[in-house]
């Protein structure tokens, strides 16, 4: 659109450019210029190109570049970088989504112990391991990341995005599981005895997904876990998953993935990396 | 030296030999791999691109031995642009994001820099206007660009493309084709496809790939003369040719055999030349390992 008479000279655009107009003189010059395509001509030749650039480029940032989730923003505020928020921002278990159905399972899983009393802590000790352990298996995989098969191929390479990720996780769900935790009924080193089992079974996770992948793998490690806290439910006393014998165990399992996945990522560790 | 080479390539995939002894150089310019289904085409980019290891022979890319150290491996990855045959795409990514999500594995950590640079090969393959469209909602053509624009990113030294214009309408195909011979000048390129026009077309040089083994490597020119005086058209169809089909103007176009009475010889194309090259076997469909 083009209006008649009346044009902006070049000493009124040149002083609009330089944001040295008033308030009033400043909002009537950008009215009529967006009506007038004689005057947005003239100022297009002067206003200098670099300037009009870094304003589109800016103004094409702040549209194109993609909203990260909530938990990635938290990770970003605790000094998380920006490209390893990007990396994880694409992770499926740290989506808003996943993380408030995990902890409101997590919340039920506490609520029946509390409901139930300190002899039936099987729902939460159920649960609260599994969490991380699946959030891991959820975090790559041919399943989970349909870019698995360009990652291997990136500098960045496969083993590190997984480790970023699993730590990743690992960071998101254990101080909510502990909060809860702290609310069940008994002494501390029981309301803190499930985080034995969920540290030692996300190693014993990325070693045996390493032979069968990650959906296999966490489904192992789901009945295995499952059958050993149901099985406390009948021949043993409740706490049997979580007292000392058996802390040991895991952490003798978990020192085994920890070798496992050490020889096997250093034996293939050029081309299709273990992990 | 060749910026890729390969030496007695082989890899087997349980009982199938997927590459049989396969040697290979390759340097500047765009290079064509053809061959029917299960020939070996694929597995033969995915060593290139260092996403699976040969069981025998010894590869290097751009002078480094992708299986020696972790840092010689890193280094060729720096260098290396790879479209995969199949890729899935994150549903709830932007075209933006998707390729952003690539550039962050392949090290741009700057993020203006980053950002540039995923603005840069947008526009090259002409999604400027779709950068913030869920992959989702893209037409396929639109995504098989989007993966396109991620193998772009810092203009590699090696470019590998399985299948590029898979999904592609003639108008993006030349669109492809324009860009690809832009950069061709630059990096060596790699691409393997079923449409012999896009070879053609694109490539300076065509390897032909049947069973695992290397059955024509030269100039598209070459094999296209290999067809000299066996192609004909005819009012009949070729009683013993190995292909022939009535054309539009309703004269058949009749690929080997004896010529039927009556045919006149005609110019061969790079499809009649690969037909014949590989027989019977061109329409052998072999399932993949």
């Amino acid at each position: 659109m083009t209006t008649r008479g009346w044009h902006a000279d070049v000493p009124l655009l040149t002083a609009y450019l330089a944001g040295s107009l008033d308030a009033v003189g400043g909002a009537s010059v950008e009215q009529h210029l967006v009506r007038c395509a004689d005057c947005r001509a003239a100022i297009a030749d002067i206003v200098r190109a670099p300037v009009l650039k870094r304003a589109w480029a800016g103004v094409r940032d702040t549209v194109e570049s993609p909203a990260l989730p909530l938990a990635v923003r938290l990770a970003r505020r605790c000094g998380v970088s920006e490209p390893v928020a990007v990396l994880l921002a694409a992770t499926t278990s740290l989506r808003t989504a996943w993380l408030a159905s995990a902890f409101v399972a997590l919340g039920f899983a506490t609520a029946a112990v509390l409901l139930g009393g300190a002899d039936l802590l099987a729902p939460f000790l159920l649960v609260a391991p599994m969490v991380p352990v699946l959030g891991v298996a959820a975090a790559y995989g041919p399943h989970t990341d349909p870019l698995e098969s360009l990652v291997g191929t990136t500098p960045y390479g496969r083993s590190r995005l997984i480790l970023v990720r699993t730590l990743a996780v690992l960071v998101s769900v254990l101080p909510v599981t502990a909060l809860l935790g702290l609310l069940l009924p008994g002494p501390l080193w029981l309301t803190a005895g499930w985080l034995g089992p969920a540290l030692a079974l996300v190693p014993v996770l990325l070693a045996l997904s390493s032979f069968v992948g990650p959906r296999t793998g966490s489904a192992v490690v789901a009945i295995a876990w499952s059958g050993v806290v149901l099985l406390s439910l009948r021949v043993v006393p409740a706490t049997w998953p979580v007292e000392a014998t058996q802390q040991l165990v895991y952490l003798a399992l978990a020192l085994v993935s920890v070798v496992v996945l050490v020889v096997r990522t250093h034996r293939d560790r050029m081309i299709g990396a273990t992990l | 030296m060749n910026a890729v080479q390969l030496d007695a390539i082989s890899k087997t995939y349980g009982r199938t030999r997927a590459l049989d002894v396969v040697d290979l150089g390759f340097d500047r310019g765009v290079t064509g791999l053809l061959g029917p289904n299960g020939a070996g085409k694929t597995t033969l980019l995915r060593i290139v691109a260092t996403s699976i290891a040969a069981d025998g022979g010894r590869l290097s890319l751009l002078g480094r031995d992708p299986q020696g150290s972790h840092d010689e491996l890193t280094a060729i990855r720096r260098q290396l642009g790879y479209l995969p045959q199949e890729l899935g795409y994150p549903s709830d990514m932007t075209a933006f994001g998707f390729v952003e999500y690539v550039a962050v594995l392949k090290e741009w950590n700057d993020r203006d820099r980053r950002h540039r640079e995923v603005r840069r090969v947008l526009d090259l393959v002409g999604l400027a206007g779709s950068a913030t469209k869920k992959v989702r909602r893209l037409s396929g053509g639109q995504r098989r660009r989007v993966a396109l624009a991620q193998a772009l990113l810092g203009e590699p030294r090696i470019l590998v493309l399985d299948e590029p214009t898979t999904g592609l309408d003639p108008t993006q195909r030349a669109d492809l084709r324009r860009t690809l011979s832009v950069i061709a000048d630059r990096c060596t390129v790699l691409l393997s496809t079923h449409q012999t026009e896009d070879v053609a077309a694109l490539c300076e040089r065509v390897v032909v790939l049947a069973g695992g083994t290397v059955r024509f490597d030269g100039p598209v020119t070459e094999l296209v003369a290999t067809a000299a005086g066996r192609v004909w058209l005819s009012d009949e169809p070729g009683s013993d040719a190995l292909v022939s089909w009535r054309t539009g103007t309703g004269r058949h176009h009749v690929v080997g055999g004896t010529p039927p009475p009556g045919a006149v010889e005609t110019e061969p194309t790079l499809e009649d030349a690969y037909l014949l090259m590989l027989g019977a076997e061109a329409r052998t469909v072999r399932a993949p390992a």
